[in-house]
């Protein structure tokens, strides 16, 4: 109950600031000239900005470590046997986009399947193994895992893309072998 | 094919420099001393015809001898070591006195075009391209140039090459020009022997060589980048701007590519004077053009007329008229097979230069008027164009390749009326998901001759449509 | 990317806002850093928010750096830009039309608008006339489901078709091409995009594929009729970007939606490509390449690629014992470990053990470990290496590093040709050519390495000339900024491979520069890094020369042992997946699991340990490799101390910290073996195992046992027997 109330009480003061942020926001519009001190980030954010910042800002924070395994109903063997493994997924080489490779995944390790004899369809005796949960950060994931008891490891780190010089130019390169052979 | 490049292919400040001629006239008036290279104020007010001094190819019917002898004989090679004596700057700026613009379609200042070559060099070797792939149908003027005056040409290649510090000239001539190749080759020939180009060329100290280059007959490469892919011995298929042929041309290097005639009337601006030149026509639409009026008039030909001379003197004057009389047009296309088609009572006091056409929603392209009377199908005629362009589509990129496709698939149908009338609808706004999304201007020419067709002649087609569902329910 | 743009299309149905808010986060952290560093970036706006970018940055890099992302079919990062696609047009304010967002560089302030109408309109046009032709055999097509086309049809382009036609001239049909066993053409989906003939001309250095015909004739192919044969053709399957160059032996076999991908290690090769194996039920039905940008980038040599129908033959399912009559009859797992643990008993601590090309690190540590407790040091690869040069790391690794080869400026390659030992090791070496001027020698027999290079002889002796810097290629190597010298794996298991190996070091030594170490050996092992690192001594004669009572042969496959050099009553124990070389010769045939069934570390040839993850599990009785050890251990009476992986990989960690460190690189030292070797070099010509593209199919039991790979060689050899009848057709 407190902790509910302490989520209001949050939530609350966020209105606050939010509404302080657009009158801040407003006089800015209104008068530029007054010249009073701003805050950058609020005085040039939209409106919806502001209000998705002060969503994020309202989050629940839980303090003590929590092991729901106990609880959870998920069987012992699953909880002790079993590695879980925190990652980006791969982008599908067959397709260019990427909307789908920028969250953080957990994955359990794989388990016996088979086909079944009767429809040929794809069959699992593992009920972790279809679980798909998408973190925003390896962070939450591993507090994801510590809650449930899963031992867990991060696989890859998020590398900065290269930068790549492009230029159509080179095809035609008097004097390079980026000169277009074929076509 | 080298009619289309237009505007939207150009960087802005060459937009600028496009711009309509009221806002450079006032600039003008606003300065007291205008810049060297700027054209004199326009005068005149009725243009045309042209006297007989003051024609520059004096042998464009090929009745006196086109070898270096008749050609010195008409004034060629006249003072062209004093000429390219006096440098680049000079020969630039009589240039853009001159009003000069690119006589291949797109109309594009030539004084300017050729000044960009005068950017700083790295190392590398400049290159003045001739574009003599003359492929537009109804085009027929460079064609007569390279047969009867060769000589104008290569010495154009040698003062154009000067002006913008090229070494050396390469002449694309279209495949299937074989007397012209042959008679160009032969120019080019005496001319070296003669000492007016290669090695201390005219006795100038200045190196210059000219080379022709026969096309395989492929349309497109008379577009400038297809040109120069052909050039370097690859399909022709043309490249993306920027990089621009200035900058990275053929063999990678600084190029310019111009039209034979843009090049052809340079020795001659250079000589009688830049002023002399813009004594022609309008306002940047000024000097001398080649016409070539084909299609149903008594006595189709090619002329040498002045800018902005009215399209029905044009025809009246040099082509006996419309064959059953004016009152017998039916419409006429006035730049070759890509610009729109107008009908005739736009015809009846359009102007034939530069800004006169785009006024009348189509272009002064290479000036190949195909005139059609009232015998002529028109839907039929642009489905050949149509036809054509599917043909000469490089296929490179999408638009192109299947939207000209399409195209020709409908006004196939057009043809016989087989259609709906919401697809004229659909046509239109095919043809205009093509234009301006090509690489190339390719695209565009396909796209303007449907366009000009649904602009003027709907009603036609529409009463095809009629006839064929009224004969199909019968 | 193909949704973000529909997802702000819809505005109030999408929850944009997260996007809003990170783009706001990142353009005001963009704003802050403005005034202090990077003078030279230009300013330009996507969509009215502020973009820092580099002069000459396309319009697509510009937008993609704020998450934006345009759509394309033409364009690949790792290609050339063509520009011919036309998807990616954008507005730009104050152009008259859209530009091609692929090739063009940004100008400063302009303003780009990715979702205005003019730009939404020009995408719709072009996808439009995509479609024209494009026949609607999604249904049919194996590229449904992970189509580019598709995806971006849905985001991008009409709810409905407007072709009419369709009712009477109907659309473009283009006859399939026969381009080999591997990659299968349907080429009337074909949407002219040219990334397979970029790939062709750039990547993989053959110029074998190119488009014929002009306008709507267009077609993609060889011209005449002939295969498209290459190392890496099953790129071409990934680029294309719809279904017109699909995988063969994978035609019709399931959807994208049906499969569970799992990310794993290639070993078929040294390289360590990622991967992510494909899998339905308990099969591997593909694989395809993982972004990697320090190993394979995102390419995959077709051996890794397609030999995975390997793993489903030719498997090893029951363990074995062979009977007094000579034949390998299947036991249970008990009788055959206890059979086992009586030979082990009476041999007496004479033990050794062989690990293969195919071993991963855990069961090589469980066997050196479990060979220990029983008295034996002698622990050997199957590969050779010069003797006493294992101690140092460096003189077995590819020091400069997969991806740092693509910023050398001069190689030597001696004795090996990475075209076929190790591809995407090549392509990295064919990119220096192509965009750093890379100046290439080789020591060997004349080889095609789809790259201009000097063929300096195939005498050993010329080694020592070039590392004398008396040859001429010597002031090449010494000239430049970053040399590179790489020796074959196989060349040192020659006589003299000591000598040349100490004379490369030396001369390294010369040519290094800082943060560039010049040596290079390039393995041609999976297994072989990992080995010597964990404390193996290099070639199975060690290991023959101890005449074990008991002889392990764990994955060892390339028979370098034969039956006829070991003791009468030598009994030797094959764990494996195959059944190859090292089982039939086996007196107990152990099955172990293949690397698409264990989590395994592989260490590749510059050192990069990387791990395996289990897609499906082992066949029938076959277990992981490291628990047959661990339970071998169990029945002799030496129980091995770790109970599962985890504890497995602590105690490797013991031994090689550094080998736990999944992904990372640890630099290693400067070439050179600790004894003083004063071998000369003999003369004798250097020779290359794998000189042409049928000695690549089949180097390794998985690929052995691979239908597909057979194929790949009869096509190769079919294509040749063509040649050649044209050859004297012509004479």
């Amino acid at each position: 109950m407190s902790a509910l109330r302490q989520v209001m009480c949050r939530s609350t003061a966020s209105l606050q600031l939010y509404q302080a942020n657009r009158a801040a926001a407003a006089r800015w519009a209104s008068t530029a000239t007054d010249g009073g001190p701003l805050d950058p980030k609020t005085a040039l954010a939209r409106p919806e900005e502001l209000e998705q910042r002060n969503k994020l800002s309202g989050k629940i924070t839980v303090p003590t470590a929590v092991n729901l395994s106990p609880i959870s109903g998920v069987p012992e063997e699953h909880i002790r046997e079993r590695r879980v493994r925190i990652h980006i997924p791969p982008k599908n080489a067959m397709q260019s986009g990427t909307d789908n490779v920028n969250t953080w995944q957990i994955e359990f390790d794989n388990r016996e399947r088979w086909e079944n004899p009767l429809m040929g369809w794809a069959s699992s005796g593992d009920p972790l193994s279809n679980m798909n949960v998408q973190f925003g950060s390896p962070e939450e994931a591993i507090t994801f895992c510590e809650r449930n008891g899963w031992r867990w490891y991060v696989d890859g780190a998020a590398k900065p893309k290269k930068e790549r010089v492009k230029n159509y130019g080179i095809n035609f390169a008097w004097n390079k072998r980026t000169r277009v052979s074929t076509k | 094919m080298a009619a289309i490049v237009r505007f939207n292919l150009l960087t802005k400040p060459q937009i600028v420099a496009t711009l309509p001629a009221s806002l450079h006239v006032q600039r003008f008036q606003s300065t007291q001393a205008p810049p060297p290279g700027t054209p004199p104020p326009q005068t005149k007010t009725k243009f045309g015809p042209l006297a007989d001094e003051d024609r520059i190819f004096t042998n464009l019917y090929g009745r006196h001898d086109w070898r270096l002898k008749g050609a010195l004989k008409r004034g060629d090679w006249y003072k062209t070591k004093e000429i390219v004596l006096k440098g680049a700057d000079w020969i630039v700026n009589e240039i853009k006195t001159s009003g000069l613009r690119g006589r291949g379609g797109a109309g594009f200042p030539s004084g300017m075009k050729w000044s960009f070559m005068n950017k700083p060099g790295d190392g590398r070797p400049k290159y003045l391209v001739v574009n003599a792939d003359e492929g537009e149908p109804g085009t027929c003027k460079d064609r007569e140039i390279m047969r009867h005056d060769p000589h104008k040409l290569v010495e154009g290649c040698l003062i154009a090459g000067r002006a913008m510090g090229a070494q050396a000239a390469y002449i694309y001539i279209r495949g299937e020009f074989y007397n012209e190749a042959s008679n160009m080759q032969l120019a080019i020939a005496e001319a070296y022997q003669a000492g007016l180009i290669g090695k201390n060329a005219c006795g100038t100290g200045y190196d210059f060589d000219v080379f022709m280059h026969r096309g395989a007959g492929a349309y497109i490469c008379g577009e400038e980048t297809a040109l120069i892919e052909s050039l370097e011995g690859k399909q022709g298929k043309p490249r993306l701007k920027p990089p621009f042929p200035a900058d990275v041309g053929v063999f990678g290097c600084p190029t310019t590519v111009t039209n034979v005639e843009t090049v052809a009337v340079a020795p001659t601006i250079c000589r009688r004077g830049g002023v002399w030149f813009a004594s022609f026509g309008r306002t940047r639409n000024s000097g001398t053009k080649l016409f070539n009026i084909s299609g149903h008039v008594n006595r189709p030909c090619t002329v040498e007329e002045e800018m902005s001379i009215p399209l029905k003197e044009l025809i009246e004057r040099h082509c006996g008229g419309v064959t059953g009389g004016w009152d017998n047009l039916l419409g006429v296309i006035p730049g070759g097979s890509s610009t729109p088609i107008i009908p005739k009572n736009v015809c009846d006091d359009v102007i034939m230069d530069f800004d006169g056409l785009i006024a009348a929603q189509t272009s002064l392209g290479t000036a190949a008027i195909i005139v059609m009377d009232k015998s002529t199908d028109v839907i039929k005629a642009i489905a050949r164009l149509i036809s054509f362009y599917k043909h000469e589509s490089c296929g490179q990129c999408t638009p192109c390749r299947e939207g000209i496709g399409w195209m020709n698939k409908i006004m196939t149908r057009f043809v016989k009326g087989d259609a709906q009338p919401a697809e004229i609808d659909m046509l239109w706004e095919i043809s205009k998901q093509i234009e301006g999304h090509t690489i190339c201007a390719l695209g565009d020419g396909a796209a303007w001759p449907v366009q000009g067709l649904i602009r003027h002649f709907r009603p036609e087609i529409e009463k095809r449509m009629q006839l064929h569902a009224k004969r199909v329910s019968n | 990317m193909i949704r973000a743009p529909l997802v702000k299309a819809l505005g109030a149905l999408g929850s944009p806002t997260h996007q809003m808010a990170s783009r706001a986060v990142r353009t005001s952290a963009m704003v802050a850093q403005t005034p202090a560093k990077a003078p030279e970036k230009i300013e330009v706006f996507v969509d009215d928010i502020p973009v820092q970018v580099v002069p000459g940055t396309t319009v697509l890099q510009a937008a993609a750096q704020i998450g934006v992302e345009i759509p394309r079919f033409c364009y690949h990062e790792r290609l050339a830009v063509a520009g011919n696609c036309r998807m990616c047009l954008v507005e730009v304010e104050k152009s008259p039309k859209p530009v091609a967002a692929c090739a063009m560089p940004v100008m400063k302030g302009w303003r780009i608008k990715t979702n205005s109408d003019l730009t939404r309109k020009a995408r719709e046009g072009v996808m439009e006339f995509l479609l024209m032709n494009h026949p609607l055999d999604c249904p049919i097509c194996d590229q449904g489901g992970e189509c580019d086309l598709q995806d971006q049809a849905m985001a991008f382009g009409s709810d409905r078709s407007r072709f009419t036609d369709i009712n009477y001239t109907g659309k473009r049909a283009v006859e399939d091409k026969d381009i080999g066993p591997l990659v299968k053409t349907i080429m009337t989906r074909c949407i002219h995009c040219t990334r397979c003939v970029r790939f062709a001309s750039e990547i993989a250095g053959v110029d074998d594929l190119g488009t014929t015909g002009r306008g709507n004739d267009m077609q993609i192919g060889t011209y005449v009729e002939k295969l498209f044969l290459t190392e890496l053709s099953g790129n071409v399957i990934d680029l294309c970007p719809v279904g017109a160059l699909t995988n063969k032996p994978y035609s019709f076999v399931a959807r994208p939606w049906e499969i569970r991908k799992v990310s794993s290690i290639d070993v078929l090769d040294a390289v360590g490509s990622n991967i992510v194996v494909s899998t339905r039920t308990n099969e591997v039905l593909r694989i395809l390449p993982r972004e990697n940008e320090d190993v394979n980038e995102e390419w995959l040599a077709d051996k890794s690629r397609f030999a995975c129908d390997g793993l489903k033959r030719q498997r090893l399912v029951a363990p074995m014992v062979r009977m007094p009559n000579g034949e390998l009859q299947a036991v249970e797992w008990e009788g055959a470990l206890i059979a086992v643990a009586k030979a082990i008993k009476a041999a007496g601590g004479q033990i050794a053990g062989i690990s293969g090309q195919l071993a991963d690190l855990e069961a090589q540590v469980a066997l050196k470990d479990l060979l220990n407790r029983l008295g034996s040091e002698v622990v050997a690869t199957e590969q050779g290496f010069i003797a006493g040069g294992t101690d140092n790391r460096a003189n077995y690794l590819l020091n400069s590093t997969i991806a740092g080869l693509e910023e050398a400026d001069a190689v030597l390659l001696v004795g090996t040709n990475p075209r076929y030992e190790a591809p995407l090791v090549n392509t990295r070496l064919r990119k220096a050519y192509v965009h750093n001027e890379l100046q290439i020698a080789s020591i060997g027999p004349k080889i095609d390495l789809s790259y201009d290079h000097e063929n300096l002889g195939a005498d050993a002796a010329l080694v020592k000339d070039v590392c004398s810097g008396a040859h001429a290629f010597s002031k090449v190597l010494e000239g430049a900024k970053k040399p590179a010298i790489i020796i074959g794996a196989d060349l040192l298991e020659r006589a003299d491979g000591a000598a040349i190996h100490a004379t490369v070091a030396e001369y390294c030594k010369k040519l290094k520069k800082p943060n560039w170490n010049p040596f290079n050996v390039l393995q041609t092992n999976a297994a072989q890094v990992g080995a010597l690192d964990v404390g193996y001594k290099a070639g199975a004669q060690t290991a023959v020369k101890a005449q074990p009572k008991v002889l392990f042969l764990l994955n060892a496959d390339a028979g370098k042992v034969t039956r006829e050099q070991l003791p009468k009553d030598c009994f030797v124990v094959y764990i494996g997946s195959h059944g190859d070389n090292g089982a039939s010769i086996a007196d107990a045939v152990l099955p172990g699991a293949a690397y698409t069934e264990k989590q395994g570390i592989y260490v590749n040839t510059e050192g990069r340990p990387q791990q395996t993850l289990p897609g499906v599990s082992p066949p029938g009785m076959a277990r992981e490799d490291w628990k047959i050890l661990r339970a071998l251990s169990e029945v002799v009476g030496k129980p091995l101390p770790y109970d599962n992986l985890d504890e497995l990989r602590n105690r490797l960690e013991d031994v090689a910290p550094h080998l736990t460190r999944l992904g990372q690189l640890e630099p290693a030292g400067d070439a050179g073996a600790a004894g003083t070797i004063s071998k000369s070099i003999g003369g004798g010509a250097i020779d290359i195992k794998l000189k042409e593209l049928r000695d690549y199919f089949m180097t390794d039991a998985i690929s052995r046992a691979s239908p597909t790979m057979a194929k790949c060689i009869s096509a190769v050899n079919k294509q040749q027997r063509e040649n050649e009848a044209k050859q004297s057709v012509a004479i």
